[in-house]
């Protein structure tokens, strides 16, 4: 049973991650039907700027999380500028190769400027250290992933259901056209869109970097797929469904190979790849709805 | 009643692609009035208002609002300069709840306290949106959606309320209670330019109409005219021998 309960609690950090990368993706999947699979990119360059804060220039952990999500914001917004502007409108295959071309150029890139091997990237000091409840071990790290995720989860709630950028975000989602004859600029809430969900991917890039020790150049892909199908399972546009589901695919992935013998750790993708085309199969709108809710 | 012009379409061509579907028309609606734009399907009337709204391709004339030139402006602009739109087929947003929808609808105003004001003006002319306000607006009926529909095309303060079919799929009571509606809407000051299938709902609401054929303005006149006019009863059969009727 702790064996169990340990597992779980060591799934809650990468959870957290996920969870945040589902719901910036969910976004811009919701608002203009983007199966975006550069958001892994803006992940990955996020997590990049962190590491030159830390190691080149030695920055406070505050300023290295500010800059990360900085430089996250600037590489989405680019990448939405040059790559996503000039396809607007364009059926879902269109978007989703553009998003794959745009992926695979800056990952490959960034294999070559900065190879791929793991650099190691430092936790604050005020996050080391571990509580031992019983036999159950829980590190500080987990707590401030859960706590800034479930932080975050909140105001995303409150910006969607109840700003007025968010309610624009939601009916542009619905109907572009009809947003437009109320008045909402539709561009500029997109970009609002982007802005946020890049920022997520930023948060996201630092937890991973603390939780894991280290960051590499093609640490985008597994992220990106993982929060794709958080995004699908949750219900495209869903931020609570998204949310949820990235916990879901951590927990689950940790449990799966938890059963299994060691050496069988290799397969812990499967899981998730399982339970994705099991909910394609049974239910392909996703578990709950479609659109931003 | 002094008239002053405030939407004007002149020798307005535009379509879709490269097909024109409007040809050449002029259109006039005056403060204070309620116009209606009358024909069969496929005549023009819906890509008449698209055009008003830049959601159309503008091949030639302009379009001014209050004296000033909006041809090709940005929709959200053209919404912003006090024109609002109520479609046919309404187009709610179906994820959102029923008030969410009038949030929407109040995207351009300032403050809280006008949406305020404006929300309870709506539930006051619509009793029934004000029950269903939290009800997720995908589950309202079609009168229902129809009345959140207009409703949501008031929450901006309008001076010019485009509206495309409001009474469609309807049942009579409520068509009704819609041209009440519209009545009280234009006389709390905002003009109208109205597409109505019923021709002779529409005549006795409006104080100026015109018929469209083919994309042409075919004939054109006040209501009182229109309705004793032989071009008009030719198009609508039915109505001209339910008049004799009556």
């Amino acid at each position: 049973m702790n064996y169990l309960l340990q597992q779980i609690i060591n799934a809650l950090g990468y959870g957290g991650v996920i969870a945040l990368l589902a719901a910036g993706y969910t976004m811009t999947f919701g608002i203009i039907n983007l199966v975006n699979f550069a958001y892994g990119e803006v992940f990955m360059l996020g997590a990049f700027a962190a590491y030159f804060c830390i190691n080149i220039w030695n920055l406070p952990f505050w300023l290295v999380f500010l800059i990360g999500i900085a430089a996250s914001i600037v590489v989405g917004f680019v990448i939405e500028r040059t790559t996503f502007k000039p396809v607007r409108g364009a059926d879902m295959v269109t978007l989703f190769i553009t998003g794959l071309g745009a992926s695979i150029v800056v990952r490959n890139l960034a294999v070559m400027i900065f190879d791929d091997r793991l650099k190691s990237f430092s936790l604050p000091d005020f996050l080391k250290g571990l509580h031992s409840l019983g036999d159950i071990l829980l590190f500080n790290k987990t707590i401030a992933i859960v706590l800034v995720t479930l932080v975050i989860g909140l105001v995303l709630i409150y910006l969607v259901k109840k700003t007025k950028i968010g309610i624009a975000m939601r009916s542009i989602s619905y109907n572009a056209q009809m947003s437009k004859c109320l008045g909402m600029n539709s561009e500029k809430v997109i970009i609002i869109t982007f802005i946020i969900s890049s920022s997520l991917a930023g948060i996201a890039a630092y937890l991973q970097g603390i939780l894991f020790g280290s960051i590499q150049a093609s640490m985008g892909f597994t992220a990106v797929v993982y929060a794709f199908i958080a995004s699908v399972m949750g219900g495209v546009g869903n931020i609570v469904g998204a949310m949820v589901m990235g916990y879901f695919l951590a927990i689950g992935g940790n449990l799966f190979i938890a059963f299994l013998p060691p050496d069988l750790v290799g397969l812990k993708s499967l899981f998730v790849w399982g339970v994705f085309f099991l909910i394609l199969i049974f239910r392909p709108s996703g578990l709950f709805r479609a659109n931003i809710k | 009643m002094p008239s002053l012009p405030l939407l004007e379409m002149n020798n307005v061509v535009a379509g879709y692609g490269k097909i024109d579907i409007v040809n050449n028309i002029s259109i006039r609606v005056n403060e204070g009035e309620i116009v209606t734009l009358l024909g069969a399907n496929g005549m023009g009337k819906t890509t008449t208002i698209k055009t008003i709204l830049s959601q159309t391709n503008i091949r030639k004339g302009e379009i001014k609002y209050k004296g000033k030139i909006i041809t090709r402006f940005p929709t959200y602009k053209i919404a912003m300069l006090g024109i609002s739109y109520c479609p046919e087929r309404r187009e709610i947003f179906a994820n959102l709840t029923t008030k969410e929808n009038l949030q929407a609808g109040a995207y351009l105003l300032k403050t809280h306290k006008e949406f305020k004001e404006n929300l309870d003006r709506v539930y006051a002319l619509f009793p029934v949106l004000k029950k269903r306000q939290n009800q997720i607006s995908e589950s309202l009926s079609g009168g229902e959606q129809e009345m959140l529909a207009i409703a949501r095309s008031l929450m901006s303060n309008p001076n010019l309320l485009l509206l495309d079919e409001p009474s469609l799929g309807l049942a009579p009571k409520l068509v009704e209670l819609i041209a009440i509606t519209l009545r009280e809407i234009n006389d709390s000051g905002v003009s109208i330019l109205l597409i109505e299938q019923n021709a002779k709902l529409a005549l006795e609401l409006s104080n100026y109409g015109y018929l469209m054929r083919k994309g042409k303005i075919a004939i054109e006149g006040p209501c009182k005219e229109l309705k004793n006019n032989e071009g008009i009863k030719d198009v609508y059969l039915g109505i001209a021998t339910h008049q004799k009727e009556d």
